[in-house]
Formats: structure tokens, sequence, C-alpha cells
């Protein structure tokens, strides 16, 4: 009878200083350690983490961080974790997209009124897209240029101790962006007009700044499953149009841009939605870059022909 | 190093901390019949009716899904004993069927133009999503749920040893039954927004079959099956805190280590 008090203490107990030693070993290992003196900014989510840190730069004082992102699909759907309350319980600024993408400012407004949000998006022209709004705005080189732009004049207003170097860095970035825009803008000279077929809501974006016309849009991700009707719908509207390229993320749309490619002989081009990658200043450009280079290379054979 | 009291300067914690104080009793409470009666099967295809819970509510409108959770939930709460009365099939068969029936159908009307990924979040549960008004349903069910227990325990008890016998005594079983399930079914409803589909069953029978690997009598048998569950709620929701993961999900790891430890101490000693 005692023995078995005993042993439930002691079971309560071990379990009690395992989980708290375990814990504790967890959290020194993965604290960075905040500095109070810091200014703290906090972006939504990746897109918007490359713009800040383009803009925010090697700035002395200031610390960005990202919310902890979902590993698949995009944001629409996440939830906020305890740590990225935590952190931005912190934080002083922060950068979000806007167009409805983060479903979850509300709460947050709610919870921290004293939190100062930069809504990067907020004078763009947000496209209608499946189930409200498009919010895929940077996949646009010269609307995420205007993004930067919001987000460093943004930042001088609500820290204006290092207004010069905010401009400085966003005035380099905007430099390359606008070769960027360049390469894009030789390209869309090519092929303006020409019908394709797009397999996710980001693309209408990179479609409206090359002019092409969208000849059906299909928005993928990791919950939706397409019907057999759809694809068949599809199908017809590619014939109809004599569509020969299709646009599709890789992650999403494989499973139909293979089908579409052998069913239809159409050309699918998976494009990077740069909604997620490597934390590198630069992954805005690369992804961005190769995204043409694809479509330079696809779009170039047939003009050769 | 690490700050062991920085949750309480959060809000959604205090919530969080103040939900799990009151509803893992009841978990530990409820549990002890669940596994008495074999209604392990039950309580799982009650949370999984959940799904179409939401669904029913988004369909029909409902001021807020929460609402048509509720209803359904009491609905096929009575459905499910109603069929499991009947001795056509075995009971594990026909829970099953309603099951995954009332599964397909939530996730046919949720997937509905592919946005089931907005609720994906019921799987795994999120405790931010407790509100104050959600404190005071699990309050209120907290209070009725031990007035239950303290007037009805005998009688459930003694349906659930002999049901004969029990009607002999002129004990109401059938009623007994029935209160019992629609019980269980609001508790589950209440709660799995934060505990999530997945492993909310994991958390009614845990404490209980740990607690029935030691103890001798009804009233250890209780006692034993609140103290795991408060202990594994409690433990379960800092550790998650701290470690950044889903708090359902951690509260089921205590809950199973428990579980564990105890099912060697009984092996152990039974030898």
């Amino acid at each position: 009878m005692k023995r078995k008090y005993g042993f439930l203490c002691g079971m309560l107990l071990g379990i009690l200083f395992v989980s708290a030693g375990l814990t504790a070993w967890y959290v020194s290992r993965t604290d960075g350690g905040g500095n109070e003196q810091e200014l703290t900014v906090v972006t939504s989510f990746y897109p918007m983490y490359i713009a800040a840190m383009n803009v925010i730069g090697d700035t002395e004082g200031v610390r960005l961080s990202n919310l902890s992102e979902p590993q698949t699909g995009c944001l629409h759907d996440f939830q906020l974790t305890p740590e990225d309350m935590k952190l931005l319980s912190g934080a002083d600024i922060f950068i979000i997209n806007g167009g409805g993408l983060e479903s979850f400012m509300e709460d947050i407004a709610a919870d921290y009124p004293k939190l100062s949000v930069i809504e990067a998006g907020k004078d763009l022209a947000i496209l209608p897209g499946e189930g409200g709004e498009n919010a895929h705005v940077w996949m646009s080189v010269s609307a995420y240029r205007k993004q930067v732009a919001a987000i460093a004049e943004m930042l001088s207003e609500l820290d204006p101790a290092h207004e010069a170097q905010y401009a400085r860095n966003a005035d380099n970035y905007q430099k390359k962006l606008a070769a960027l825009e360049k390469r894009q803008e030789a390209l869309a000279k090519q092929i303006k007009g020409t019908p394709v077929v797009l397999l996710h809501d980001a693309f209408v974006y990179l479609a409206d700044d090359y002019g092409l016309a969208v000849s059906a849009e299909m928005n993928l991700d990791e919950e939706r499953q397409i019907s057999a009707g759809e694809a068949a719908e599809m199908l017809a509207q590619i014939r109809a149009d004599g569509v020969q390229q299709v646009l599709a993320e890789e992650s999403y749309g494989k499973d139909l841009g293979e089908m579409l490619e052998t069913e239809a002989g159409v050309q699918v081009l998976y494009l990077d939605v740069l909604n997620r990658g490597v934390y590198d200043a630069d992954s805005y450009l690369d992804g961005m870059q190769r995204n043409i280079t694809l479509l330079e290379e696809a779009f170039g054979e047939k003009q050769g022909e | 190093m690490i700050d062991w009291t920085s949750w309480m300067d959060y809000g959604f914690m205090r919530t969080a901390f103040l939900a799990v104080l009151i509803i893992t009793p009841l978990f530990g409470l409820l549990g002890t019949m669940i596994v008495n009666k074999k209604m392990a099967y039950f309580s799982d295809a009650l949370g999984h009716s959940a799904l179409t819970g939401i669904a029913v509510g988004i369909v029909f409108g409902a001021a807020e899904p929460s609402t048509a959770m509720v209803v359904f939930a009491v609905v096929f709460a009575v459905l499910l004993n109603r069929i499991g009365e009947t001795n056509t099939a075995s009971t594990d068969t026909v829970i099953s069927v309603f099951s995954s029936c009332s599964v397909a159908i939530g996730l046919a009307i949720l997937s509905k133009g592919g946005n089931f990924n907005r609720y994906a979040g019921l799987l795994v549960g999120d405790i931010l999503s407790i509100t104050n008004r959600e404190i005071a349903y699990l309050a209120a069910v907290f209070l009725v749920t031990v007035v239950f227990w303290l007037l009805g325990f005998n009688a459930l008890n003694a349906s659930c040893i002999h049901r004969t016998l029990a009607r002999s005594k002129r004990i109401p079983v059938r009623l007994m039954d029935y209160l019992f399930a629609v019980l269980v079914a609001l508790i589950v409803m209440l709660s799995i927004k934060w505990v999530g589909i997945l492993i909310i069953n994991a958390l009614l029978i845990l404490p209980a079959a740990s607690s029935r690997n030691l103890a001798d009598n009804m009233r250890e048998y209780h006692l034993f099956s609140v103290i795991f569950s408060v202990f594994s709620g409690i433990v379960g929701l800092l550790v998650s805190y701290y470690t950044n993961t889903a708090t359902g999900p951690m509260i089921v790891i205590i809950a199973s280590v428990i579980y564990f430890s105890t099912f060697f101490y009984q092996m152990r000693s039974g030898e």
C-alpha cells in the first residue's frame, strides 16, 4: 500500500524533473538572448523579411526577426504559436504584407495595441482571388519595389535615428531591383499577349507584369484537390486558346502539370513563388532572376522558331 | 537561463492555464467511467464528429461554429448511444461506421472549394483559440459534471457493473447512459478547439487507464486519474510553451509516459 504511493510520488516528481530539465536544456540551446536596448522589428513572413533585411542591412541596434513560418504552403491559414506571441510582445515594429494575408492581424492589433504596424502593400492594388483577395503582390517586381519603398519610408518615420541608413540601403536595393525590372520589361515586349495557364494565384501578378493573357487559372495549394471535371475543363480551355505554356509552382502544381504536359503537350514552367527559402538578402533577386531565365528560355525558343 | 514564470505575463497563457485547470479534472473523472464501460471507441467517434459539427454549423450559418458543434455533438451522442443499445451488429462496428461516415461528411463539406486547410488547425488544436467565453462554458460544464457525479455516480456505476441487477433496483439505466454520453460529448466539443481532434481521446483514456494500473478501489481510481490528468495538463502546457510546440500533443506525451510507468509498475508488482 505504502509502496504504491511512494511510486506515485516518485513517478510524478521524476517526470516533472526530467521534463523541466529537458525543457531548460532545449531553451538554453535555442535562446538567442534579446537585448532590451534594441529596436526589434518583426516581419510576418518570408518576402517581407527579405525586403526588411535589405532596408535594415547592418544598421546597429536594430534586430530583425521573422515569425515562425508554416513549413508548407502559404500564410493564409497560419496560426500563431506561443513563440510568435512572445516575439511580438517584445517587438516594436511589425511589418506585414497586408491584403488579407495575415489573417491573425485582428487578434494582434487587439492584443498589442502599442505595436507599430507597417503594412507594406497598403497602397498597392490587390487583385481579387479565390476566397477573397489575392495577396501575392510581391510576385510583381514593380509592386515589390513599392513595398520596399513603403517599408523604408515607414521605418524612417518610426525610427528617425537611422533614417539615412535606411534610405541608403533601400536605394541600393532599389537599384538592383530596377535592373531586374528592366530585364523583365525586355522580355515583356517579346511575350506580351501570349496565352498562359496559371496553376497558382501568385502568378496572376507575374502575368500582369508581362502582359500575358491568362487563359485559365487555378490556385493549387496543399489542401486543394482538383476534380476530374475541373481538369477536363482546363484541358478544353488550353486547346481552345492554343495555350503552350503553363506556369506552376513546383510543390503543388507538379501532378497537374505533368498531366497537362502529357495530355495537351504544353510546356510547364515551375517558377518560384518566393514565399519561403533561405534567409539571404539577395534571395528575392536570385529567385526572380531564375524565374525570368526560365521564362526567357521557354518563350525565347518559341520566338526563334 | 530559463525563466520559469515568464508564461504568466501573457494573457493567452493565463487563459490556457485556467482552461487546463478546469478541463483536465473532468477528463480524469469521466475517463474512469469511459474505461470501465469500455467506451474508448465511443469517445473517439465523438471527437471525430466535431469536424462534422463545424461543417454543419457553417452550412446552417450558425452564429459561431461552437454552438453548432455542441448541438450536433449532443444529437450525435444520443444517436450513437441509441445504436449501441441495439444488439444487431457488434457495437464497435456500428460506432466505426458512424464515426467514418460523420468524418466523411465533415471533410466533404469543409473541403468544398479546396479550402480545408482553413480548418486544419482543429486537427492538432490551438491554445490561443481559448476565449473568456469558452472558459465560462467550461466552468458551467465543470459544475454540471461535478453535480452529476455526486448525485449519479452510484447509479452509473451500478448500471455499468450489472445492468439487469441495476434495473431490478429501479435504477434508470438507460437514462444514466444517455446523460453520461451527452456529458462526454459536451466536454469533448468544448475542448476540441485547443486539444485537437486527433488526440482528444487520448486525454480521456490515458489518465484513467494509468490509474487503473495502480488503484485498488473506486476512490483511488478516481483520485489517481484526476491527479494524472491535471498533472499532465499543467506540465504539458508549460513544456509546450517553452519548447514552442502544440499543447495538446505535449499533454498526451506526458500522459503516455505516466501510463507506461504505471503499466510497468503493475507488471513488476503483479509477479
